[in-house]
């Protein structure tokens, strides 16, 4: 392997690596990899828009998904919503730290970070910041990694309201958060995909 | 430029690879298992080979598609309390949110619970076959490829998560009895996970490639 400083990318060896089956191929010529059939592009597609308007849903959708309540509860006739921060708080009261700590940190911190992460890997990008690349690398892998964990929130009350459904008196239902915080996690989901890390590294 | 990149750039791209990350250009070394690859530039974890890739790979598929039916319809716990019992499964949540309004969530609960981590063990299982009994059909790099895909769209793990939770919140409530689906649920996500980290792609891909050629009579 080449030692340290004197690297050379695939891009500047005219060589384009398959998205897919990671097979490198000779750039032009070929719009799809022999091996696998998937399109052949330099860099995804688009990639900085497409993140950018996936990040600005996200953004916004982040609000009502948490200010609308996501859980409504009937118990003996009186109904109560509860949003995600009541959850929380709830969970914080009654003493169960350890399970507060990771319901805080999959559906409202998780959130937060991929935002924010991605925002400022963009703004590095079109500033051309070109400190800690590798921290920034790894960043965004983690990124890609917890996006999913999100969905936590979501499959608790799915599962709630499906057991703790005794007649009309006591019950668990959804509330309207749920389908706006699904949505946070599907295009943040999105955006994690369509950003191309190697833009941060490109001159 | 200096001599090594002049010699990588006269090798053949078949013996280099680069990092899709940061998009450096390496050479390919042979690797054993029980060590790994990552990129000097970024870190990014470029291969790990593992020993009998295939045939742990089928091995887990198989058992995961086999515990795949108990553990969605099966209920995974019943709720006993004041008198009342309440058994839930898998299937039975998603249809409940579907039924409350909520068709989207549903849809897609239903979807990375359920029917991407069916697909995507449908998928290895596949593969891991072919490679087994040295057939190649047309189809299979395009199975392969679409592995990747499904691969970060299954949420088993988050939902056993989810399961996790739902015990510590219920169980001040009423008591719980867990069911046989539950059990299916753990094993088919052991299993599935299992499968996910044996299954070597580079092996697999190389093997694609460089399936034998028919013998002519």
């Amino acid at each position: 392997m080449i030692s340290r400083g004197n690297y050379i990318t695939a891009r500047e060896a005219g060589l384009i690596l398959c998205p897919d089956c990671h097979k490198l191929l000779p750039e032009g010529g070929l719009s799809n990899c022999p091996r696998c059939g998937a399109a052949l592009h330099l860099r995804k597609p688009d990639s900085i828009n497409r993140t950018w308007a996936l990040l600005i849903t996200a953004a916004i959708l982040f609000f009502p998904a948490n200010i609308l309540p996501i859980m409504k509860m009937d118990f003996l006739g009186k109904a109560d919503y509860s949003t995600i921060i009541d959850g929380i708080i709830y969970f914080f009261q009654t003493g169960s730290y350890g399970i507060g700590i990771i319901i805080l940190t999959a559906s409202v911190l998780v959130p937060c970070f991929k935002i924010i992460g991605i925002f400022l890997m963009l703004l590095s990008i079109h500033f051309r910041w070109k400190g800690r690349l590798r921290h920034k690398t790894l960043f965004f892998r983690i990124i890609l990694f917890v996006g999913r964990w999100s969905m936590l929130d979501i499959f608790v009350i799915a599962l709630l309201q499906v057991l703790f459904n005794f007649g009309n008196l006591t019950s668990i239902e959804a509330a309207p958060a749920v389908t706006y915080f699904t949505a946070v996690v599907l295009s943040t989901m999105f955006c994690a995909i369509t950003f191309d890390p190697r833009l941060l590294w490109e001159e | 430029m200096t001599k090594d990149e002049i010699d990588l750039l006269k090798t053949n791209p078949a013996d280099l690879l680069a990092c899709p990350d940061c998009d450096i250009l390496l050479l390919k070394k042979h690797l054993y298992p029980g060590c790994k690859a990552c990129c000097p530039r970024c870190g990014y974890t470029l291969h790990i080979p593992v020993k009998n890739s295939v045939e742990k790979t089928l091995v887990c598929a198989l058992t995961g598609l086999l515990l795949f039916v108990p553990a969605v319809f099966l209920p995974i716990m019943t709720l006993d309390t004041m008198g009342m019992e309440q058994a839930g499964s898998i299937f039975n949540a998603i249809i409940k949110i579907y039924q409350n309004g909520y068709r989207g969530v549903a849809i897609m609960v239903a979807l990375t619970s359920s029917i991407f981590p069916l697909i995507k063990l449908l998928l290895t299982f596949t593969i891991a076959f072919f490679l087994k009994i040295k057939r190649y059909p047309n189809c299979l790099p395009r199975c392969l490829r679409y592995y990747k895909h499904f691969n970060e769209w299954g949420m088993r793990e988050v939902f056993m998560v989810g399961i996790l939770v739902a015990i510590i919140k219920l169980h001040h409530m009423a008591h719980i009895h867990y069911n046989f689906g539950l059990f299916c649920f753990i094993a088919l996500l052991i299993m599935a996970l299992y499968a996910s980290v044996t299954m070597d792609e580079h092996e697999f891909w190389d093997r694609i490639e460089h399936k034998p050629e028919k013998l002519k009579n």
